[in-house]
Formats: structure tokens, sequence, C-alpha cells
């Protein structure tokens, strides 16, 4: 959740037609490419990247990083509206994800067996550990 | 530019908090706001010398701060490390704030060639 970015737009054009333009990449940033294609090239200043997804004219998803940066994974979802398309982004840090969500179950999960498990679980390792 | 590798300030916050026991000391110490390793430890399934340990940990990624009063340590959180996340976030949005309204100008000039 903290480790997500999501923004969105909404034009009036069809999906079809806002998917070509996501081929015009000035949009992306200045010298920049993008191949819609799964495996396709991503290109944008400094940052470089693959295309995991591509499913025209509804979702693009692809990782991206700058040198030195950890890679980013970004999800470009097109919504067809009654007249027009919404565009929504969200960008993640996979790995702030993941730990994301080994939190969500260790403090949210009040019922269930979660709780025993994860405090027996961890107890394990400490023994180890405090030596 | 505050921190000059973010990267390893976030890989230092998140591998103190891959451990469930850290977490729950963690979460603890949040709802407590200060307290002694011996105070916690009575808390948690685990012994006062493995809670001095994992406090450590997190001292070490930035999450914790100590406090000497007397003779006892007290540990308290410090949330500021988690703000490198913020500070991502707030740059990143405001990246794909610029590329979305570029999106829009960029299919904008078609809207007026149409008819």
């Amino acid at each position: 959740m903290e480790h997500t970015v999501e923004r969105e737009l909404t034009v009036p054009e069809e999906a079809q037609e806002v998917w070509r333009s996501l081929a015009e990449p000035e949009w992306l940033g200045e010298d920049a490419a993008i191949e819609l294609r799964e495996a396709g090239e991503v290109h944008a200043g400094e940052r470089d990247g693959f295309v995991e997804e591509a499913d025209a004219p509804r979702r693009l998803v692809f990782w991206w990083s700058a040198p030195a940066e950890e890679a980013t994974r970004v999800e470009i979802d097109l919504d067809e509206l009654d007249e027009g398309t919404r565009v929504r982004v969200t960008e993640s840090r996979p790995l702030a994800i993941l730990d994301g969500r080994d939190l969500a179950i260790e403090f949210g999960g009040a019922g269930g067996g979660a709780g025993p498990v994860a405090s027996g679980a961890a107890a394990v390792p400490l023994v180890g550990a405090s030596r | 530019m505050p921190a000059a590798h973010p990267v390893d300030a976030a890989d230092a916050v998140f591998g103190a908090l891959s451990d469930s026991t850290r977490r729950a000391l963690y979460a603890l110490l949040g709802q407590r706001g200060e307290a002694t390793a011996t105070d916690l430890a009575r808390e948690l399934p685990v012994s006062r010398q493995a809670v001095q340990k994992h406090l450590g940990t997190l001292a070490g990624a930035g999450l914790v701060a100590t406090r000497r009063s007397g003779r006892e340590v007290l540990y308290r959180p410090t949330p500021g490390p988690m703000s490198e996340a913020l500070e991502w976030m707030a740059e990143v949005g405001s990246q794909w704030d610029d590329r979305l309204a570029a999106l829009d100008r960029q299919l904008a000039r078609g809207r007026s060639l149409s008819p």
C-alpha cells in the first residue's frame, strides 16, 4: 500500500486510440521508446526496462529502472467508459509489496490461526539467533 | 537529496521488519511509545536477551532510538526511515502527474484535428 503509487486520467478517446498513443512515447519523457509487445523494450531518459504484459488495448505492464536504482513495476490499465477511457497507472516496488503483504498477515490477522502460528514460528529461529 | 542511498536505507528497514518477532516488537513499541527491553520481553514469548538483540537490529535500521533514564535504557520507535517510502511515493507520483498530463496533451492534439 505504502509502496504503490496510483494515478488516473480520463480522456474522451476510445481505448484503442489511447493504446496507440502509448506507443508514441513522448509522454513518457524525453528520448523515450516503448514496444507494446511482451518482452518489448522500454526506454525513457536514463531508465531502461522491458514489457511484461501487453494486452491491447486493455493492459500494459512493464518494469524499469534507472542506473543504481531498484526496478519498479508499472501497470497501465485502460478502462473503456461510456464516453472515453480511464487510464489507470500503478507503479510499485515489488520488494516492498511482498513485505507489506507479510505485515498485513501479521498485524491484521486477529482472527484465524495466524497469531499463534506466527509467534510459534518466530520463537524457533530466536533460539539460534540469540546465541 | 537527503539520503545518498535510498535503496540501501529501504533494504535495512525491510530487512529489519522481515522477521515476525521484530515486527511484533516494533508494533508493541509503537503502542507503548517508550519501553525497556524488560517491559517488552514480558509481553512477548521471547527472552529479554532476544528482545535486546532484536531491538539492536531495529536500531541499526534506524527504526528505534534509545534514551538512558537512570539505570534503564528506554527504547522508542522512530518512524523516520519509513518516510523514505513516502518520499518515493511523492516523487514517483509527481512524475506520473507530469506523464499523464503529457499523455493528455498528446491525445488532445488529435482532438483538435478531428472533425
